[in-house]
């Protein structure tokens, strides 16, 4: 119950991330950027996109699709929620890779993301895991 | 006796039924760990294909004259100094050929500071070309060198912004160089042959040590020179505008 509390949690501070830089990029302005200045770097670069589509709005939709899954406690939504969870994480660990490998440049906003997706695939990951098996009687 | 016997029926059951819940247990977390492995190899099948389509999303764009170019027509260039030679104030740009953020920070704000403070002759803009970003940058850069001494420096860099690759992918080759200058209008041969000598090191040289000198340490960042004082006023793309005409006004 509690790490499914916790990554509601978790989820909906990625979900006013995402959606912070959604408004951003559709808005053409660069994000306030107050402790890294990579911000605008990042959001401007040909990485912030996805096949057209920007990573900030996928990564909204994920976290929508993270707290949907989350809405019943049942093990395929549980499967669920670890699925979308790991896609993301393994998503935002390639940004973060073009962030500092690729462009010089980090956006604070991104690596809260990050750090988001990290805490919900570990929650994620233990809830599927470690919640109470049901035995067909 | 037959109590007895019907207890220790009872026994077996129940001994029976445990072992049975602890296998069905074992076997329903075994079927999690299958089914997280599952998951987990989906999502890394995924993965692949989706960073397979980010990676590429920085791959080379045909060729084309970038969209300064028709601004820089008509204004002189001499050295790396575009505008009046005579201007008391100078800007220079330190830039990377292969940053994304220098290419977007001429479509946004190097027609403005063109048209308003060089073209009058306020200002002459001149460009420091750094190589930073890897060996793609640095065969750019030396390129760039070439191009300057040909009065082309300011045609090559806009160009090339227009062309930009995946950051160091090995894009910058002599074929991609040869087009970026027939488009610039850059002799490439000439340009190829400065970029071999040590002078086309010396110029990527002499920008380093100014930029240390400076404290410039990315890019772009924006450099006023007056009354022999040097200055930086910008850094990146945040606010570059304002930030250039706070300084320039």
């Amino acid at each position: 119950m509690i790490t499914r509390v916790a990554a509601i949690v978790v989820a909906v501070i990625g979900l006013g991330i995402a959606t912070y830089l959604t408004i951003v990029h559709y808005a053409g302005d660069a994000p306030v950027c107050a402790i890294a200045h990579g911000c605008a770097t990042v959001q401007k670069s040909d990485y912030a996109k996805l096949a057209g589509v920007p990573v900030a709005l996928l990564g909204m939709v994920g976290y929508l699709g993270i707290l949907v899954s989350l809405a019943k406690d049942s093990e395929s939504w549980r499967n669920a929620t670890a699925f979308l969870s790991i896609v993301g994480l393994g998503f935002s660990g390639w940004l973060t890779y073009v962030e500092v490998v690729e462009l010089n440049a980090i956006c604070i906003w991104c690596v809260g993301s990050a750090i988001c997706m990290t805490l919900l695939a570990g929650l994620s990951i233990t809830r599927m895991l470690n919640s109470p098996l049901a035995l067909a009687r | 006796m037959s109590q007895s016997k019907r207890e220790l029926r009872a026994e077996r059951k129940a001994a029976r039924e445990a072992k049975e819940r602890v296998e069905a247990l074992a076997s329903a977390r075994r079927r999690r760990f299958i089914t997280l492995g599952g998951i987990a190899g989906v999502a890394a099948i995924i993965l692949a294909v989706v960073i397979g389509v980010s990676a590429s999303g920085g791959s080379p764009k045909p060729v084309k004259p970038g969209p300064a170019q028709a601004l820089l027509a008509g204004i002189p260039e001499s050295d790396g100094v575009l505008g009046n030679p005579k201007a008391k104030v100078t800007v220079t740009e330190y830039l990377d050929p292969q940053c994304p953020i220098c290419a977007q920070a001429s479509k946004d704000a190097l027609p403005h500071l063109i048209n308003t403070y060089v073209k009058p002759g306020k200002v002459k803009l001149k460009a420091a070309t750094m190589s930073f970003l890897g060996p793609d940058s640095v065969k750019a850069a030396k390129f760039a060198a070439g191009a300057k001494a040909q009065g082309k420096q300011w045609a090559f860099l806009e160009t090339f912004y227009a062309s930009q690759g995946t950051e160091n992918s090995g894009y910058v080759t002599d074929d991609f160089l040869n087009d970026i200058a027939k488009a610039a209008g850059v002799d490439a041969d000439k340009a190829h042959e400065f970029a071999g000598t040590q002078a086309a090191q010396d110029e990527l040289d002499t920008v380093d040590s100014d930029a240390q000198t400076l404290g410039v340490d990315s890019t772009p960042t924006f450099v006023l020179t007056s009354n022999g004082t040097s200055k930086v006023i910008a850094v990146g793309l945040d606010d570059l505008q304002a930030k250039l005409d706070k300084a320039l006004s």
